[in-house]
């Protein structure tokens, strides 16, 4: 065989490969298309447990905070117009209120969802929130004297000692923008600010933060809870601590996961299982015990001894729409504080 | 036919690469169906604020492509021409990093430079304190793309050293030492090559996000992804990436200046006639040691710090469980992926060759537009672009992914292409063509033959590159078929360190055994003929 | 019949002109040599008549036929049915001799597949390289390889055969023995031949009429009558 006709071979069998790959693709209307910007180190299993439970098959696309997102939520904006998804499984409400404005979700109330406080839901039904996780301070074990508040970014005892993720990104922004909300502009200003002046560092993620708190790089990071609870169980010398429940403190901010419908997907009957399951206590249950650790929204659900539960914490009351709407208001300030 | 043929790649190239990228670019410039220009004057008005960016990524990208060329070029030299004890082992060894994904590379040294990991007995811990300070800066972000990106350089002097005409050397070193030929006579002769690779090192390192974004430090791609990522912005996302063209005229205007007194050109070597070898004598120790510690800083040091942190119990079956799905499919994508782009790649190289088209040079600069582009700012075009109820069946499939890699790495292919055709003698077609061959059987059977080393390294380096390829396909891949790339690097988010080293691992090696079968198969198939 | 007629063609590299305004005429059967200094244009000449380049302005016609005009080629290079040895022989370095020649006649629709094996072999003796018909280039000699050139050239039966100063890399000797042979071709074949060469010698040695050139121009056609004893015909 000449070297011509062999290239052309590999070719064609180049062409042939991608068209079988096509064929034989498993696509059946017993499918469910879920987007997940969850970790699919956590998500993945229940979506598992999903499939073998219901036989429904599972197709899904996952994102990481790493990625700030960039992928899923820029993904089904983009595929408004012809939805490829039916479930997306946010991290947190603010993606789930992004969504909905921006007219990519679809009211569906879920037998599942009662018993969720209604500050976790959406009132109208374009998303639901379950399984929390709340942001709270990772400190080093060695530390003598503890931080008991966000407040502690802007002490002088903790300065150049302290790091926080970049607050353009995922649960950081999140934070902030219910600050905001709850404060008011110029005292959130004035907090940031003070924080900055206090030689504050800026990591890239949360899970960095906690790692460089873990090796003893700083003295304290906010940070979401599944961020400390892994490394607990690691066995690193870290320990998590509730801010601001004492005397009236703002209490802490909490983050759920939501779950909402896309409007139009391929598969809404198939959809509408999958959020009836993952709003279920079973659902809560299983985050609680998995390395995620979170806090179940159901009253009563059972968690592990290292778990607080949602009725014994001094909980931020935040309103996520609106947090979400102030989100793109304050953005070019934060970008400048950040120092981009 | 031939002007057809290339008409359709053209074509092809413009429905995967131009059209997405214009759909963008619309998209920055049409607000709520109405034309306005406001993005692009909130661009200029706030320009104060894209310069550090920019300067980062000029900076960024002019150092790694410096440094990336100053360790690559001598190393070729040393590996490619000389009898250094075990050069092909350390040629391969020296490869690796261009398998990972740069952003694993620098998560290596992160873990490297910790307080615990495997440098902390032999390095005090101030010093390695310091490291540890300078990794999240320039330097850090430099040394990890110049050791990733360097062996793109160490290959193309390998490759382009085989080209160069052994009597033009031995006419030299009739009249001096091997240094001085070296200088004079070789390196000028790949001279093309060379400023070929230190282009694409800096192009790659211009477009890279993972890196300088985990290391924290702002480049113009990075804010890029902010406005995705941050405010859903696609208008503001394609505005921010715009500088990028500027950027990209201007490297393709100083080539073309460098390369225009370029008199010598590349002969292909005579039948029969071998590559020289330098005999180094004396100086075999001394170099096996510089080539040895090299190798251990940007090579072996990250290497090994993912294997030991990949020695656990479950590690591997775990890694095996979760991945071996994703694996098999990076491995089709990619074989898929290298096969056409290495078919695009030659039929657009042969188009810019010979300027067979008048629209050549807005082809080449085109496909290098691409190859710099963020892989989400292409990724999110075709989606756009392709997300429609017409187009379905083609946007549900993996088609989407092959797309992307059309899309991003054709410069590669072509250019490989491009280097290749130079030294075939146009002759050779001609020839064909004088006894009436038509168009698809002189390339068939003369053009793609006599250019075959160039077409297998087209094939491989493309190979490479999308089964590594991260940015792109995590956009459009179709649900439930991400590729290994992807699913590391979604594990990655709270997984175990463990399963994602050993995922890392499993990356490398089974990039290794699928190129060394190839090699094998091919090497066999030349020997036989 | 003129077998090759150009009026007033034109070719210009970079603003240099490398052929200007060139007018000629070229007999069926003819022997014409073209002879300049390197570099006066001869070359191309030899190339805008394979069809390998465009002239830029002028008409050049083969066997009465227009073949290019006002910048176009009207016939591709492979329709012209023109054989050529280039400078370099271009010969591919992964086909065997046969596989050149089979290469060759596999596009010529005069020859049935089942006459090419026969074809080749009679073209091989022809050229006495029958019993080098499985070697590659890189195993031949420098005469080998022109026998190849030249026999890849003539296989289809072309009308007109372009060499460019093919024997200019051999030595002498070798030279005189492959003009004697291509001599003898030429009267066993009866082709119009057009030969350029720098070599003075040569030009008279091969051509009955040699046109020089000089700076992209054709001088006045000299009529050498070529020596008696090297007249093969």
């Amino acid at each position: 065989m000449s070297r011509g006709r062999l290239f052309f071979v590999v070719v064609l069998a180049g062409v042939i490969a991608a068209v079988l790959w096509r064929v034989l693709a498993p696509s059946s209307a017993h499918t469910v298309v879920v987007y997940v910007s969850h970790d699919q180190v956590f998500s993945e299993p229940i979506l598992n447990d999903f499939q073998r439970d219901t036989g429904i098959l599972i197709k899904a696309v996952y994102d990481t905070e790493e990625t700030k997102s960039a992928g899923v939520m820029n993904r089904l904006i983009a595929e408004k117009a012809n939805p490829q998804a039916d479930v997306y499984w946010a991290n947190e409400p603010i993606r789930a209120e992004v969504l909905r404005l921006r007219g990519v979700a679809r009211s569906y109330r879920s037998p599942s969802a009662a018993g969720i406080p209604a500050q976790f839901r959406n009132a109208d039904g374009y998303w639901t929130g379950f399984s929390a996780r709340a942001r709270i301070l990772i400190v080093h074990r060695g530390l003598r004297d503890k931080p008991r508040s966000i407040q502690a970014y802007t002490d002088p005892r903790f300065n150049g000692r302290a790091v926080i993720a970049n607050p353009l990104f995922g649960t950081t922004t999140a934070h902030i923008a219910a600050l905001f909300n709850a404060w008011g502009d110029d005292r959130v200003e004035v907090f940031l600010d003070a924080m900055r002046r206090n030689g504050v560092h800026i990591s890239s993620s949360n899970g960095e933060s906690a790692d460089q708190v873990a090796r003893g790089a700083f003295d304290f990071a906010l940070v979401d809870s599944d961020d400390v609870y892994s490394r607990e169980r690691q066995g690193q010398p870290v320990e998590g601590i509730y801010p601001d429940q004492e005397g009236g403190g703002p209490g802490c901010f909490i983050v759920p996961n939501a779950v909402l419908l896309i409007k139009d997907g391929p598969h809404p009957a198939a959809g509408k299982k999958l959020i009836d399951y993952l709003l279920s206590r079973e659902t809560e249950r299983k985050l609680a015990f998995s390395d995620a650790a979170q806090i179940p929204l159901h009253p009563g659900v059972e968690t592990p001894a290292d778990v607080r539960r949602l009725e014994t914490l001094n909980v931020m009351q935040v309103d996520y729409a609106a947090v979400a709407a102030r989100m793109q208001a304050f953005q070019p300030w934060l970008r400048d504080w950040v120092g981009h | 036919m031939r002007r057809l043929t290339l008409l359709l790649v053209v074509v092809t190239l413009v429905i995967v690469g131009l059209l997405p990228l214009a759909v963008m670019l619309g998209k920055s410039v049409i607000v709520d169906g109405r034309l306005t220009f406001a993005v692009y004057e909130k661009l200029f008005s706030n320009s104060g604020q894209y310069w550090v960016p920019i300067r980062h990524s000029l900076m960024l990208a002019a150092l790694t492509a410096g440094g990336a060329t100053l360790t690559g070029v001598p190393l070729g030299l040393l590996l490619g021409k000389t009898d250094l004890p075990m050069r092909r082992i350390l040629a391969i060894l020296f490869s690796i990093p261009l398998l990972l994904p740069p952003y694993i590379l620098a998560v290596c040294w992160f873990n490297l430079l910790a307080s615990d990991g495997i440098l902390a007995p032999i390095i005090p811990e101030r010093t390695l304190e310091l490291l540890s300070h300078r990794l999240f800066d320039l330097p850090g972000c430099l040394w990890v793309l110049v050791s990733a990106f360097m062996p793109l350089v160490m290959i193309l002097t390998l490759a382009c050293l085989h080209a160069v005409n052994p009597r033009l050397e031995e006419a030299g070193r009739l009249i001096a030492r091997w240094p001085a030929v070296l200088w004079r006579v070789t390196l000028p002769a790949i001279l093309p090559g060379i400023l070929f690779a230190a282009i694409l090192v800096f192009l790659l390192a211009l477009g890279e996000v993972g890196v300088p974004m985990y290391l924290r430090y702002p480049v113009l791609p990075v804010e890029t992804l902010t406005q995705f990522a941050a405010f859903y912005d696609f208008g503001a996302a394609a505005a921010a990436a715009s500088p990028l063209l500027a950027i990209v005229l201007a490297v393709l205007a100083l080539e073309h200046l460098l390369l225009r007194d370029q008199t010598y050109r590349l002969r292909p070597t005579t039948p029969g006639r071998r590559m020289l070898s330098i005999r180094l004598r004396g100086w075999r120790v001394p170099a096996m040691l510089v080539v040895g510690l090299l190798a251990t800083a940007i090579v072996v040091l990250p290497l090994l710090a993912l294997i030991v942190s990949s020695l656990s119990p479950f590690a591997y079956g775990d890694a095996w469980l979760r991945a071996a799905d994703a694996l098999g499919r990076s491995l089709v994508f990619a074989g898929v992926g290298a096969t056409l782009l290495t078919a695009v790649g030659f039929l657009c190289g042969y188009l810019i060759h010979n300027r067979a088209l008048r629209i050549w040079r807005a082809v080449d600069t085109l496909t290098l537009l691409l190859f710099t582009l963020p892989g989400t700012v292409i990724g999110i075009g075709l989606v756009a672009l392709w997300n429609r109820s017409g187009s379905a069946f083609l946007y549900a499939s993996s088609a989407l992914v092959i797309f992307a890699y059309i899309a991003q790495y054709t410069a590669l292919t072509s250019r490989i292409s491009t280097a290749t055709l130079a030294n075939v003698p146009p002759s050779l077609e001609e020839a064909a063509q004088m006894i009436g061959a038509p168009w698809f059987a002189r390339l068939a059977y003369v053009v793609v033959p006599a250019a075959f080393p160039g077409v297998l390294a087209a094939w491989f380096t493309a190979f490479i590159f999308c089964f590594r390829d991260l940015g792109a396909s995590m956009v459009v891949y179709p649900a439930g078929q991400d590729t290994l790339p992807v699913r590391i690097f979604t594990l990655m988010a709270n997984g175990a360190p463990s399963l994602i080293a050993a995922l890392c691992v499993l990356l490398v090696s089974v990039t290794l055994i699928a190129m060394a079968i190839l090699g094998l198969l091919f090497q066999g198939w030349a020997l036989r003929r | 019949m003129n077998a090759i007629e150009l009026k007033a063609v034109s070719k210009t590299y970079d603003r240099v002109p490398a052929v200007d305004s060139v007018s000629t005429s070229i007999q069926r059967g003819e022997r014409v040599v073209i002879l300049g200094p390197s570099g006066c244009g001869k070359t191309t000449l030899l190339r805008l008549v394979a069809g390998l380049e465009v002239p830029d302005s002028g008409t050049l016609s083969i066997d009465g036929q227009p073949v290019a005009a006002g910048g176009h080629n009207l016939v591709e290079p492979e329709q012209r049915h023109i054989g050529m040895v280039f400078q370099d022989l271009a010969l591919w370095p992964h086909m065997t001799v046969s596989q050149h020649l089979e290469f060759a006649l596999r596009y010529d629709l005069r020859t049935k597949s089942a006459d090419r094996p026969a074809r080749i072999r009679e073209v091989l003796e022809m050229v006495r390289m029958g019993n080098r018909a499985l070697a590659r280039p890189g195993e031949l000699s420098g005469g080998q390889q022109q026998r190849v050139a030249l026999a890849r050239a003539l296989v289809a039966n072309p009308a007109i055969l372009l060499m460019d100063e093919p024997l200019s890399s051999l030595d002498s000797d070798l030279n005189l023995h492959l003009r004697q042979e291509l001599l003898t071709l030429y009267a066993a074949l009866g082709f119009t031949l057009v030969y350029v060469t720098h070599n003075r010698e040569e030009a008279e040695a091969i051509g009955t009429r040699v046109i020089a050139m000089r700076d992209g121009r054709t001088g006045d056609s000299a009529m050498t009558r070529a020596k008696p004893g090297n007249r093969q015909s």
